[in-house]
């Protein structure tokens, strides 16, 4: 009882650093408790949100025209799996839809009916109009979770998809529950039988497997065994999704997040252990001749160190327990932050035991420190610690003695300073390489979100033009390519392919997609890590993630399996890359046609000199090269003249020979009386006008937005946890030295020339420091960035710079702020005492 | 003689929660120049309240202190804190040296508030605190490693270095052995022989006996003064006998 009394004594004494000690531990136990529980919880609620909708694990969509029934075979003969389901849907890449706001956003759409729907899983419905307003809707479309959560859809309101121009608007019946299709990747609505026909014209056919397998299902290997059943490269016309990818989807950056927040525990730890260490240090000098008194009273060391160490059982156990129990109350404010980034409607469940043991660990963690630094009681027999401690005494060589000195008394005196406490700065220079990592990871995340989605379109490693056209097969990529380049608006045009060409490469699960240019000099958004850019056709580019996951680096030859042959290229360069999951390859135009010959580039990407002029350009094209064969398919009246409705319903009638029929030519002529009105499919250049920026603005902006301010909160948080360390550091410092500061006082050194010497003091461990946090935060960034996205965000040495230099004055400015108790020493009562 | 220090109406008083303590009333006081003015008074008279208000090292709570013309107890403590180094040596009873700095870094981070560093400066501290017999060897050491007398020599150095109009000292002997005190009483009044204008708090005759005027104080009033020629005179018994008798006559 009688130490338990000391240690209260102690705490009332310190009320400040006990708040801080109690804060930092908080802090810790929460983030951690917040990161132990939902690093499984949002997986699992993923799975139970997923099981709920009895959805199939697997569905592939493969191009309506180019699917064969053989696909469906080889899942039922050779992986035994007996219930595939088929079905007919559409798929929209990039397909306009008008938001909340009233924006035009890009998304990738798929269209099913109800039976299909029921076909893939239990339809659950949600927030809905009833049954009677439904009846009455024309066009009534239920739309995933998704654009309820993220959209900010309600049942009832309109639902506009816009394509060549043209609105296609939708009333809300309502919002289902999806276990596949309810992320920024691919989205799936639900429409009538009438308006999937309505829209057949407009969005291509795909045909959809959907099943279930209990055992590993390789879509590699599956592909492979497609192909060579059809001789159809079938890694590029499916568009594959499982519950694994969907996982990923929803839940990736939830998890970036959470590694985050356990990334700023780790600071906060370090910060709350330092101080603890500090702490005890300094209260076992100051106490000294206490701790002498004590002892000759009868009190044994160990009894005295355990005051200590109950001192911050005490502290480190109220922080760690309130944290834990507020990670438990932070669960509706979990399930709230998972359902906005997962999109779906899920529960966590607070696991009280994983809480417990983070307290637990805390708690040790405090204990174990406490331990080892309350120990030094024992070093202090009575007249010893009577004698102030036998370290009082200098018996070794003068550091930085005043008679050579060659500025400032101020610094000299403040340097001299750092070796009588070196320990102590060792300590606070470990805090504040922690803490820097922490606020230049942030900083330089905010860097790369600060403009929204452009930090992440950069990383890409594709291409971000304004209007990417799918042309009609049979079109002169070249020509139009040269046709295009005339137009004033056009700052470049560049062909390549629509994506999606699957390859495989030997020694590697990871199928690629292959990004071809005939000129990657000329490219703006594929940029190279290391290495050089292809320029031969044996010559290929791989992505940051692959040299990273493959151990494959520049030099080394690599294996590109075709549709019919395989050839080898030798790496020459590494490109940051996002896409694809981060594994793309990039070849020559002549290197991809070593494997596929008769492939030919089918997509044309323009880049304007303003990006505003999009809109009217893509009228402009659309008027001069025929609507987009499919919007042209939907073309119902034309006014104007017999001959001018003839000629309409021709193009209409041939769109949708082109469009729905895989159609190249069309001539056609019709006779009316003596006159003849004829024709043909040339003005249909254009199969599909789309904008990869508009997809990528709709995938990537909220993401972008929610790290921005996560971001941004962090640097806040961790300022605050500097601020309060170096804050008690100073104001400990001041108090211990409260003798020394009192006899320089009245030696007429005034209190702000004291302020600057302690200030001073901490400046070269707070400079050292902050440039072993610039250099280790680089490392941190390139293996989280890597870890999670595959990419390297581009480090801005400026901004490095510029932040650590903001660091140390922060350091030095709260610092000298804290110093400011010396004012209130009197060196009268110093004196008097 | 020109009066260096002058009060008027000077008033100090401390407050303990509700209760006021009036330690100095209404005080005019003057301080000459090269005068050894010795404070003296019973314990609570207020003479140590006295001597850290003339000092600049606390302010007056009413009146007001003059150093020379210019009024300083309107000063801010910054302003208070470069009038001290530029004006004032202090020599305190406790003997405040800065235990991480050696004996000759405790002189001059003193030096170096006022002065540049330089050879001259250097040498001349060498030989001051050679002087006072504290030699090369000594003077590498640090507080702990010093005697008391010792540690209080090195604070009278570290006072006068500056060569400070005047020279402020709180009961400089209490805490050391007589024959320690009686080789600090030396240096005093070696340094009162160059000139030295000291102000000097004691309840120590032998102490007070090395001044040229003592200023008796009651109750935070100046009751009385002594003067007295310089110190080391022809007949030391007199002087004694003649200090006792107005301090009897004080009632000390």
């Amino acid at each position: 009882m009688k130490i338990f009394r000391l240690s209260l004594f102690n705490l009332k004494r310190n009320k400040r650093e006990a708040a801080a000690i109690v804060f930092l531990t908080l802090v810790t136990a929460f983030l951690m408790a917040v990161f132990a529980v939902s690093i499984t919880q949002i997986n699992s609620a993923f799975d139970r949100a997923f099981e709920e909708t009895g959805s199939a694990d697997y569905i592939l969509l493969l191009q309506a025209d180019k699917y064969r029934d053989i696909y469906r075979d080889i899942l039922e003969e050779e992986y035994n799996i007996n219930d595939v389901r088929e079905s007919s849907v559409l798929y929209g890449l990039a397909a306009s839809a008008i938001s909340k706001k009233g924006e035009s956003i890009a998304y990738n759409l798929i269209f099913v009916t109800e039976s299909t729907e029921r076909k893939i899983e239990n339809f659950k419905k949600l927030n809905a109009l009833s049954d009677d307003e439904i009846e009455k809707l024309s066009h009534p479309i239920w739309l995933p979770q998704y654009f309820e959560i993220t959209g900010g859809f309600a049942p009832g309101e309109t639902f506009t998809l816009v394509s060549g121009g043209r609105d296609y608007p939708f009333t809300i019946a309502g919002f289902y529950s999806t276990g596949l299709y309810n992320s920024d990747s691919m989205l799936k609505c639900i429409i009538t039988d009438d308006d999937m026909v309505l829209l057949s014209a407009v969005y291509e056919e795909y045909h959809m497997i959907a099943f279930d397998t209990e055992g590993e299902f390789s879509h590699e290997e599956y592909y492979e065994k497609c192909s060579a059943k059809s001789n159809e490269n079938v890694s590029s016309i499916v568009l594959p999704i499982d519950k694994d990818r969907e996982r990923l989807f929803e839940t990736n950056f939830l998890n970036v997040f959470l590694y985050m927040s356990v990334f700023l525990s780790v600071v906060t730890m370090i910060s709350a252990l330092f101080l603890i260490l500090h702490k005890i240090s300094k209260d076992i000098e100051e106490q000294m001749v206490q701790i002498g008194v004590l002892e000759a009273l009868g009190y044994t060391s160990c009894e005295l160190s355990l005051s200590y160490i109950l001192e911050y059982i005490i502290t480190g156990g109220v922080g760690a327990i309130i944290g834990g129990i507020t990670a438990a109350a932070f669960s509706p404010v979990m399930d709230t932050l998972t359902r906005g980034m997962m999109n779906r409607d899920v529960h966590t469940d607070v696991n009280i035991p994983r809480i417990l043991i983070v307290v637990i660990l805390i708690i040790a963690l405090v204990t174990l420190f406490a331990l080892s630094r309350a120990a030094r009681v024992k070093k202090l027999p009575p007249v010893v610690a009577f004698r102030k401690g036998i370290k009082t005494h200098h018996f070794g060589k003068n550091i930085l003695p005043l008679e050579k000195m060659r500025h400032s008394i101020n610094i000299r005196l403040a340097f001299k300073g750092i070796f009588n406490d070196l320990r102590s700065n060792i300590g606070m220079g470990i805090c504040i390489i922690a803490a820097g990592v922490a606020v230049m990871f942030s900083v330089y995340t905010f860097d790369f979100f600060k403009s929204g989605y452009n930090g992440l379109m950069g990383v890409m490693g594709m291409e971000m033009s304004d209007i990417g056209i799918v042309m009609m097969s049979g079109v002169n990529g070249e020509k139009f390519c040269d046709e295009i380049r005339k137009f004033p608006e056009v700052e470049k045009v560049l062909l390549t392919r629509a994506t999606g060409n699957y390859v495989e490469i030997k020694g590697s699960n990871q199928s690629a997609v292959a990004i071809s240019y005939a000129d990657f000099s000329l490219t703006d958004n594929i940029r190279l890590k290391t290495g050089r850019f292809p320029e031969y056709d044996n010559e290929i580019m791989i992505s940051a993630k692959r040299e990273e996951t493959e151990n494959r680096h520049i030099g080394d030859s690599i294996i590109i399996k075709g549709d019919v042959c395989e050839k080898s290229y030798i790496i020459t360069g590494i490109v940051p890359a996002m896409n694809n999951n981060g594994m793309s390859v990039y070849m020559t135009e002549d290197g991809y046609r070593r494997i596929r010959p008769n492939d030919r580039p089918n997509t044309v990407e323009i880049t304007l000199k303003d990006e505003k002029d999009r809109p009217a350009f893509t009228d402009k094209l659309t008027a001069l090269y025929g609507a987009s064969a499919k919007d042209a398919a939907y073309e119902q009246s034309v006014r104007g003249s017999l001959e001018e409705r003839i000629r309409a319903k021709a193009d209409e009638k041939m769109a949708v020979l082109i469009s729905q029929y895989g159609v190249t030519d069309v001539d056609y002529a019709i006779r009316i009386g003596d006159t003849v009105i004829s024709g043909n499919s040339s003005r249909f250049v254009i199969k599909e006008i789309s904008s990869v920026k508009d997809i990528a603005k709709s995938q990537m902006g909220p993401i972008a937005a929610v790290t921005k301010t996560f971001s941004f909160w962090a640097v806040i948080f961790i300022a605050v946890v500097v601020a309060v360390i170096l804050g008690i550091i100073a104001v400990s410092a001041v108090k211990r030295q409260r003798r020394e500061f009192g006899i320089m006082k009245s030696m007429g050194y005034t209190s702000r020339e004291l302020m600057i010497q302690l200030t001073l003091r901490i400046l070269p461990v707070t400079i050292i420091s902050s440039c072993i946090a610039a250099v280790l935060s680089v490392w941190v960034q390139r293996v989280f960035w890597m870890a999670a996205f595959g990419v390297q965000i581009p480090e801005s040495l400026p901004l490095m710079i510029g932040t650590a230099v903001v660091l140390v004055l922060f350091c030095l400015v709260v610092t000298y702020i804290s110093a400011g108790k010396i004012r209130k020493i009197s060196v009268t009562e110093l004196m008097t005492e | 003689m020109i009066p260096i220090l002058r009060t008027e109406k000077l008033c100090k008083s401390f407050s303990n929660g509700a209760a006021q303590q009036h330690v100095i009333k209404n005080l005019d006081l003057e301080i000459m120049e090269g005068d050894f003015t010795v404070i003296m008074g019973a314990s609570g008279s207020g003479k140590s309240t006295l001597l850290y208000a003339l000092s600049g090292m606390d302010k007056p709570t009413l009146g007001k202190v003059f150093f020379g013309d210019t009024e300083i107890s309107g000063y801010t403590n910054d302003q208070l804190a470069v009038f001290r180094r530029k004006n004032c040596g202090f020599v305190f009873q406790s003997i405040d040296l800065l235990e991480n700095q050696s004996v000759l870094d405790n002189v001059l981070t003193g030096a170096f508030a006022v002065q540049k560093n330089s050879p001259e400066l250097i040498k001349r501290v060498k030989e001051l605190l050679a002087k006072v017999g504290l030699d090369e060897k000594m003077q590498k050491k640090y507080p702990n490693q010093l005697s008391g007398g010792e540690a209080q020599r090195v604070g009278i150095v570290r006072a006068v270095i500056n060569e400070p109009k005047i020279l402020f000292a709180d009961e400089p002997t209490g805490s050391l052995n007589s024959a320690a005190g009686k080789d600090v009483l030396d240096i005093f009044t070696g340094v009162h022989e160059n000139g030295q204008s000291i102000v000097m708090v004691t309840h120590d005759i032998k102490t007070a006996l090395r001044g040229t005027r003592v200023v008796y104080l009651r109750d935070g009033k100046a009751v009385g003064e002594h003067r007295m020629a310089k110190y080391g005179g022809n007949d030391p018994k007199e002087r004694r006998e003649k200090l006792t008798a107005f301090l009897d006559e004080m009632g000390w």
